[in-house]
């Protein structure tokens, strides 16, 4: 078997992964349809989140143990945070509860479309940093949000391709690919917005690193299924960066060798 | 005392509640995380703090996220 540079292990936040896909627990239509969809997916980095328990529920928590026991690396977020206190707060808390600095920032600043607070996720990831979490930020495809990010230590940003939820795929690809072109070390995610495997084909040939994705997969007609198919969509837009796409061309160009054309005499 | 547990206010007949009595007392399960007034408090100092009548306590546990 010929061996692609895609092959190689991939670096994040100091762990090693086969797979370049991060998906989200939500929204499935059965704890079996997401255990299964998460595993056709290959993805070996899964989202969680934390609400409020109801008094009374001290026994196991299915969700949570069927995490467990797919063996994955959990990222927990700050999900439904709207002031950077909340934001490190509920951080704190799930560094307790899941056992790693790991944290997926979301801090929200405006709730029609999820739109995540800048001047707040630069507040709250400068007091994760301190105390010792590895940040993850959920971000705007801002590039002066993203050198603030990076100057207060982030390694990984997470621009997002569209708002939470709404499947319109890449937005702004020009400001991806900018943030891409100027952060060549960091680790850079797509995530949010993705719809279709093809728009992760587009976030990974633009040289992003990964995606995240939740909804895109969770609400197909067949989680399971589309969950495979994002697993070859990353994979293959990955391949695709790495191997070079072609120049774009306004004229047509033959394929075929042209010497040696049949059917052309001096004659005619 | 009048505390608020995840945004419910319960009653407790009590001179003196540490936050580890109460998780005790409500049936909270062991995975969770808690934070009293907005600020986490560590699970090893559950039994040193003192609740206090007009506390807000919020007691999470892991559920599917994206």
């Amino acid at each position: 078997m010929i061996n692609s540079k895609s092959n190689k292990k991939w670096k994040i936040e100091g762990k090693e992964f086969d797979s370049r896909l991060m998906i989200g627990s939500a929204l499935y239509p059965s704890p079996e349809i997401m255990k299964n969809a998460i595993i056709a997916s290959g993805s070996q980095i899964v989202t969680v989140a934390l609400r409020r328990q109801s008094a009374g529920e001290q026994g196991a928590n299915p969700f949570w143990e069927i995490i467990k026991e797919l063996g994955v690396t959990v990222l927990p977020n700050t999900a439904g945070c709207h002031t950077a206190k909340e934001a490190i707060t509920t951080a704190m808390m799930a560094r307790e509860v899941f056992q790693t600095d790991w944290i997926k920032l979301e801090v929200i600043g405006n709730q029609y479309n999820l739109q995540p607070d800048p001047f707040a996720l630069v507040e709250a990831t400068k007091v994760l940093i301190d105390e010792g979490f590895r940040v993850l930020p959920y971000m705007t495809d801002d590039l002066v949000l993203a050198q603030r990010l990076a100057d207060i230590g982030c390694t990984t940003l997470m621009p997002w391709g569209s708002p939470i939820g709404s499947g319109r795929g890449l937005m702004n690809p020009y400001n991806l690919k900018v943030i891409r072109k100027q952060f060549p070390n960091l680790n850079l995610i797509v995530d949010a917005g993705i719809g279709k495997p093809s728009d992760a084909v587009e976030a990974m040939e633009l040289g992003f690193d990964g995606v995240l994705l939740n909804s895109a997969v969770a609400l197909a007609q067949e989680p399971v299924m589309m969950g495979e198919a994002f697993k070859y969509a990353v994979h293959s837009g990955r391949l695709s960066y790495e191997a070079g796409a072609m120049q774009k061309r306004d004229m047509a160009s033959p394929s075929t060798p042209t010497v040696g054309t049949p059917f052309w005499h001096q004659f005619a | 005392m009048r505390i608020s547990v995840n945004g419910e206010i319960k009653e407790f007949n009590r001179e003196r509640l540490m936050l580890n009595e109460l998780l005790e007392e409500m049936q909270f399960g062991k995975g969770v995380a808690v934070a009293l007034n907005e600020t986490f408090v560590l699970r090893t100092n559950y039994a040193k703090i003192d609740i206090n009548d007009g506390d807000r306590l919020d007691i999470l546990s892991p559920v599917q996220g994206g």
